[in-house]
């Protein structure tokens, strides 16, 4: 901590910058190539997902199949490239979802205060208490097993945390001068909301995406796994490790791709989230 | 001191009771579909509006949860829709499981967190911090349930070194039972052990920078005696409280990896009553995982408060 | 220096020499100079007083001797504790003389005290920490320092906790600790602001019986003139960084010679209470990645003329006693008529 001369110490500092930018490289580089396979997986996919080819079942990494073949011998790298798009997408509308709702509710509990603040933001606090999977599972039961419900259980689990963030950036706004100005000429109160407000709150909600983003993939992965999100043949990196479970014994590679697919999507999301953070929210830098 | 725990235990009611709506809410979303997941897609309409006369499911959905709750303060949780078994007795035969595997993980996750938090925070911005760091955002990326397979890959497939799954009571055969309790409560623990150091940095941070590590530096303390005994009660105060959140995160966790690894406790029981869609049975599970996670938020917060003087003599000066 | 202070010695080297000690941090808007050239020495016994506004780069200065400054700042010239040159000591060699040969008295007692820790403890440590006597003892020894420094009851406030005590006595519980091993220099950083009149002067006087009855040097900082005239031997004035006037108390309360010690001065309304607002010279101190060229105080002085673009060195004022001011040796019309 401290050293009497300690003649490194800018060096440090330099060193400390440059791998805050690499880092955010890195991220970018890794939720780039989730993107690309997401949109364009029919063009980068060797194979379809679908095929079945039962005389090269459980094939291990080749030439022809980078990651190997699954149980019925569909290629499991193209697997791993169409299972991007669905993650993706669970994410996209999840991580909306989310945001739309933790706005409402953060900007409505900030701007009318008292009573409504109150009694949202208890609610917001409950619902921040329950462990994420258990409720978005206990969702998934009553709304039955789809896509859209994964989406729909996965996006309100954000609602507290995006209604939070949401809730404090207004009050910021809220204590800055122009916001009486705004009132003293008379603007209403939407039109204050939308036109002041929303604007200075969207950058920390953004950042916030970001990890939720990462999150969201985690969730869809988990829910998949357990059989409750994307069901088979549909590809999802959390339906593909169920799966591939079974066949570790034999194919181990099954139990290790989608896997590894997972951990470098939601490393990607986390590290543009720091990196975001750092560049829009320097309070924030620990 | 005792008043802090009687307001605890003020709020700790009222929360629990309004997590229980919650819960009976999220259930009931969809009206009507406890009857078509129990009996199925195809179930007539006349069959479906008898199940729900005899299971009580016609009536409006607060005298429903009104019922199921004065039943469960007697100590009812309900009968299975499926076998019709009291779901009470079951669940407190399979609490101890959970609780071991939930207590576990949290232990090696503050193991990790809270040395490694605290040297990361003493070498801020130095090589140290930077390794710590990374490795908190490697951890925090790792889907518990992929580190469950690649663990099952590596110890139990491939070097056999321990029992792929199942389990064995404590009082039975406590070597067995920590022997399969280990990859579970590591998977558990390591990917909740990231966002805790994180918290540990911080917190630790906050008080590095603080006056009173100055006069103990001043004094001429080690590094080891300024962080263990002049930082780290001051900065667990913050990171208990943020901390007991994740016990809450980490509890979610145990319904997959109860499921990898053929644990016979609630999470599993989750599962199965959501693969019988059977009301009663996960509604009991919820229910209990909600106490627990509450209970272990108002314990850490009342012990976070007991290392902090200032709160336990407040009372004790007036 | 012609003349000896009252304390100096011929036979041993002073308690604190700094020498030519600069201090410079790098920050987003440049390289900070904080410290700048400075000099001082303490003899033993002798009680020094450092005073400036905040930004003065005091702080800074007792930072160095204590080898405690962010790990971003760097330091050069010289730090000597009775003669062991200091500054390019290893941190392991380096923790040992704090808290044993110097203690440190910091401003603010209670954020200088750890919340969660009983007092006796602290007070205590460094018999633990440099003797490594055994904690029951090192209490006990605590016991003694506290009492020593006039702790009402110490027996019953020893095992309380830094929020318990009042203001007053837990800058004597910071005191005590700092008495603990009987160091050479005790560094107080402004003990009394925080405190009120009637208390200040307690501690004033605890600080003037330890010098007696241990012989410990005081390096003490302050922005009160007040207290420097009632508990100092020697005064050094610093402004930006650098030291603008320094030589005995008395000399420089009677005569001071650099305008920036005179304006203090005049905005004291009188001696023995003084807070920073009142220092009301127009103008602000130049921020430490900006220095003038010339004389620091040039643009807050109404005597600036010509020689001021270029800093003036020490300047003999009288026996002792230097300033850091042209118009030492040179007057404002000698110097005008010179130009034209």
């Amino acid at each position: 901590m401290t050293a009497v001369v300690d003649s490194g110490s800018s060096r440090h500092r330099r060193r400390f910058n440059w791998r805050r930018w690499l880092l955010l490289l890195i991220g970018g580089g890794l939720v780039s190539i989730v993107l690309l396979c997401a949109i364009f997986a029919e063009l980068i996919a060797p194979f379809s997902p679908y095929d079945l080819d039962v005389s090269n079942m459980l094939q291990g990494p080749s030439t022809g199949h980078w990651l190997g073949t699954d149980e019925v011998g569909r290629d499991e790298l193209s697997r791993v490239i169409y299972a991007a798009r669905i993650s993706i997408e669970v994410a996209l509308v999840a991580v909306g979802v989310g945001l739309l709702g933790g706005t409402i509710i953060g900007i409505l509990a900030a701007y009318f205060g008292g009573w409504i603040d109150l009694i949202l933001m208890r609610f917001m606090e409950l619902l921040f208490s329950f462990p994420a999977i258990l409720l978005a599972v206990i969702l998934m039961a009553s709304l039955g097993t789809s896509m859209l419900n994964a989406m729909i259980a996965i996006g309100i689990i954000f609602i507290p945390g995006f209604s939070r963030l949401a809730r404090a950036a207004t009050n910021d706004v809220l204590r800055q001068q122009y916001i009486d100005a705004a009132r003293v000429i008379g603007m209403s109160d939407g039109r204050i909301l939308t036109r002041e407000i929303l604007p200075n709150v969207v950058t920390p909600l953004l950042v916030e995406a970001a990890v939720a983003f990462a999150y969201a993939v985690l969730l869809e992965s988990a829910l998949s796994f357990l059989g409750l999100g994307a069901q088979p043949p549909e590809p999802s990196w959390g339906n593909m490790l169920s799966t591939g479970r079974g066949f570790m014994a034999q194919a181990p590679w099954l139990g290790i791709a989608p896997g590894m697919a997972m951990f470098l999507c939601v490393l990607g999301f986390n590290l543009v989230g720091d990196g975001l953070r750092d560049v829009f929210d320097p309070h924030l830098r620990d | 001191m005792l008043r802090l725990i009687a307001i605890r235990l003020a709020v700790f009611f009222p929360t629990l009771l309004a997590a229980s709506i919650v819960l009976f809410v999220a259930i009931n979303v969809v009206p009507g579909s406890a009857a078509k997941a129990a009996l199925g897609i195809d179930a007539t309409a006349q069959a479906i509006a008898r199940f729900e006369h005899q299971h009580g499911l016609d009536r409006p959905l607060h005298e429903q949860y009104l019922d199921w709750v004065l039943r469960v303060f007697r100590g009812d949780l309900g009968k299975s829709f499926q076998n019709h078994v009291p779901v009470g007795p079951e669940v407190l035969k399979r609490l101890p499981v959970t609780l071991e595997l939930a207590t576990l993980a949290f232990l090696i996750a503050n193991l990790i967190a809270v040395p490694l938090g605290a040297l990361a925070a003493f070498y801020h911005q130095r090589r140290a911090d930077t390794a710590i760091t990374m490795m908190a955002t490697v951890f925090g990326a790792i889907p518990n349930f992929w580190l469950a397979t690649l663990l099952i890959l590596v110890f139990a497939l491939t070097l056999r070194w321990l029992p792929v799954g199942g389990f064995a009571p404590m009082v039975d055969n406590p070597i067995l039972n920590l022997r399969q309790m280990v990859m579970p409560a590591v998977s558990l623990g390591i990917v909740s052990s990231a966002l805790l150091l994180r918290i540990m940095r911080t917190s630790m941070l906050e008080v590095l920078s603080s006056d009173y590590i100055r006069t103990a530096r001043a004094k001429g303390a080690t590094r080891n005696i300024v962080i263990w005994r002049h930082a780290i009660r001051n900065a667990l105060i913050p990171y208990l409280t943020v901390g007991a959140v994740e016990f809450g995160f980490l509890f979610g966790g145990v319904v997959i990896i109860e499921d990898i690894f053929l644990l016979p406790g609630i999470g599993s029981l989750v599962l199965v009553g959501i693969i019988n869609r059977d009301y009663p049975v996960l509604l009991a599970a919820a229910l209990v995982i909600t106490v627990v996670v509450l209970t272990a938020n108002m314990v850490v917060d009342i012990i976070a408060a007991l290392l902090d003087p200032r709160l336990v003599r407040a009372k004790g000066a007036t | 220096m012609g003349n000896l202070r009252a304390h100096q010695c011929t036979d041993r080297p002073p308690t604190l020499a700094i020498d030519n000690l600069q201090v410079e941090i790098a920050m987003q808007r440049g390289l900070a100079r904080v410290v700048d050239k400075v000099n001082i020495e303490v003899w033993p016994k002798e009680i020094v007083g450092v005073i400036g506004e905040s930004g003065s780069g005091k702080t800074m200065t007792a930072l160095s001797v204590l080898g405690l400054i962010p790990q971003r700042a760097q330091l050069s010239g010289e730090i000597r504790l009775s003669g062991q040159a200091l500054t390019r000591l290893p941190e392991a060699a380096f923790r040992k003389l704090r808290g044993d040969r110097i203690a440190y008295i910091p401003q603010d007692a209670l954020r200088a005290l750890n919340p969660v820790l009983r007092v006796d403890m602290q007070v205590g440590e460094p018999f633990n920490i440099h003797r490594r006597t055994p904690w029951q003892e090192a209490k006990r020894r605590a016991l003694g320092l506290l009492s020593a420094v006039h702790i009402p009851e110490p027996q019953r406030r020893a095992h309380e906790y830094p929020h318990q005590f009042s203001g007053g006595m837990q800058q004597r519980a910071m005191i005590a600790m700092g008495l603990a091993l009987e160091p050479e220099l005790l560094i107080a950083d402004e003990p009394t602001t925080a405190l009120d009149v009637t208390v200040q002067a307690q501690v004033l006087r605890l600080l003037r019986e330890i010098r007696e009855s241990h012989g410990t040097a005081i390096l003490f900082i302050t922005h009160d003139l007040g207290v420097i005239s009632e508990l100092c031997d020697w005064v050094y004035v610093m402004y930006a960084g650098s030291v603008l006037e320094q030589g005995p108390v008395e000399t420089i309360f009677d005569n001071p010679a650099h305008p920036y010690t005179q304006m203090l001065l005049r905005a004291t309304p009188t001696v023995g209470t003084v807070h920073e607002d009142l220092l009301s010279i127009p103008g602000t101190i130049p921020q430490p990645f900006e220095l003038p060229a010339g004389c620091r105080f040039a643009d807050r002085c109404p005597y600036r003329f010509a020689p001021c673009g270029r800093e003036p060195p020490l300047l003999q004022a009288n026996s002792g006693h230097e300033a850091r001011c042209w118009l030492l040796v040179e007057s404002p019309v000698s110097s005008a008529a010179s130009i034209s």
